[in-house]
């Protein structure tokens, strides 16, 4: 059964490529105070921009840039810069991620880098009042030729949540992978028509202060409403295999 | 305004012609589609794709059309009843 998914901090990383399992929870990789206190700071400084789906957050991706390259990695640098000096004198949620992925993978972990440039080493997403993200899957592998990470095997993302909102704001994880045929059920901005994921079995993850979500991202997700004046507030990053023995992300 | 159709390319039968299942036409559009429209593009905005046609083979056409959902802005027919439209890819299935 889709309920009964595979929820514990284990080695069972090969059932979450083969998508045996869509993903893996692991709870309190930060505590509470420090999500709270890096909400804190994020809000004192964040400059949002609209993303795909969404309308703010702090960080640059790749679905903003799909043919233009070179843009993505002059704002790469930028939002990086700017993500590091948000968490430069307090804790990095990034170090924590990229410490439990590592662990959990036995692989090294760094952010990616194509022709000395760097990737975009994380987003920060803020969900207000009613935001929501549509039925949709993240595959680079299809939609981004041009980028090397698009070649990289096993691609995985990584959210962690630092803010809950009121109410609302769970992922939606559909017992339903991404084929190529999809496409035909595309929506011409964002995501895909609701008709694909007709009648199939789903698991809802609450968005829990601390906690980790290894996804495969090839399984169709989406993102609830949020309700209230409390914000969501997620980090997150994709990864996948660049080496045998190194995991790069980016976003 | 230019009509504007959206759909998956199912078959690139040259360097600049595809088959494509309609799947998407805008609601001001002056014009109904076919389910099933053959294309002709003037212009590709996909920047793997060469605007020399002289540079470009119908393999490469595949490896960057073929399945992927595209967005057509229409200028007209041409005689062998194809759509004459500019193409991109539209939006992100995800990211």
């Amino acid at each position: 059964m889709f309920s009964q998914l595979w929820q514990k901090h284990n080695l069972h990383t090969e059932d979450l490529i083969s998508g045996k399992t869509p993903f893996i929870l692991i709870p309190n990789v930060i505590s509470k105070s420090t999500c709270a206190s890096l909400s804190e700071k994020i809000f004192k400084n964040y400059k949002t921009i609209p993303g795909p789906g969404m309308k703010n957050k702090i960080g640059t991706s790749l679905g903003s840039h799909i043919y233009e390259k070179s843009k993505y990695f002059l704002n790469s640098k930028k939002s990086n810069t700017y993500t590091q000096n948000i968490f430069s004198d307090s804790h990095s949620p990034l170090k924590s991620m990229h410490q439990i992925i590592s662990q959990t993978f036995q692989k090294q972990i760094s952010t990616a880098s194509e022709n000395e440039m760097s990737y975009s080493e994380c987003v920060i997403r803020i969900h207000n009042d009613r935001d929501s993200v549509h039925l949709h899957r993240d595959n680079c592998n299809f939609e981004m030729p041009d980028y090397t990470v698009s070649k990289y095997k096993n691609q995985l993302s990584a959210i962690l949540y630092l803010q809950s909102p009121e109410s609302g704001g769970e992922l939606t994880v559909y017992d339903k992978q991404w084929n190529r045929y999809d496409e035909r059920s595309r929506q011409p901005d964002f995501g895909y028509s609701f008709d694909l994921v007709n009648g199939v079995s789903y698991t809802s993850i609450s968005p829990i202060v601390g906690n980790l979500v290894l996804l495969n991202p090839n399984f169709y997700h989406k993102v609830e409403s949020v309700s209230g004046h409390k914000p969501r507030v997620s980090v997150g990053f994709f990864f996948g295999e660049s080496s045998t023995s190194k995991l790069s992300c980016w976003t | 305004m230019a009509d504007i159709i959206w759909g998956t390319v199912t078959k690139v039968i040259s360097i600049n012609a595809f088959e494509m299942n309609v799947s998407h036409q805008k609601d001001t559009n002056n014009d109904s589609y076919q389910d099933v429209e053959e294309i002709y593009f003037t212009e590709v905005d996909i920047p793997s794709i060469p605007a020399d046609e002289a540079s470009r083979n119908v393999s490469d056409i595949e490896q960057n059309l073929k399945d992927k959902f595209v967005k057509c802005e229409i200028s007209g027919r041409n005689s062998e009843n194809r759509l004459v439209c500019v193409v991109s890819h539209s939006g992100a299935g995800g990211y």
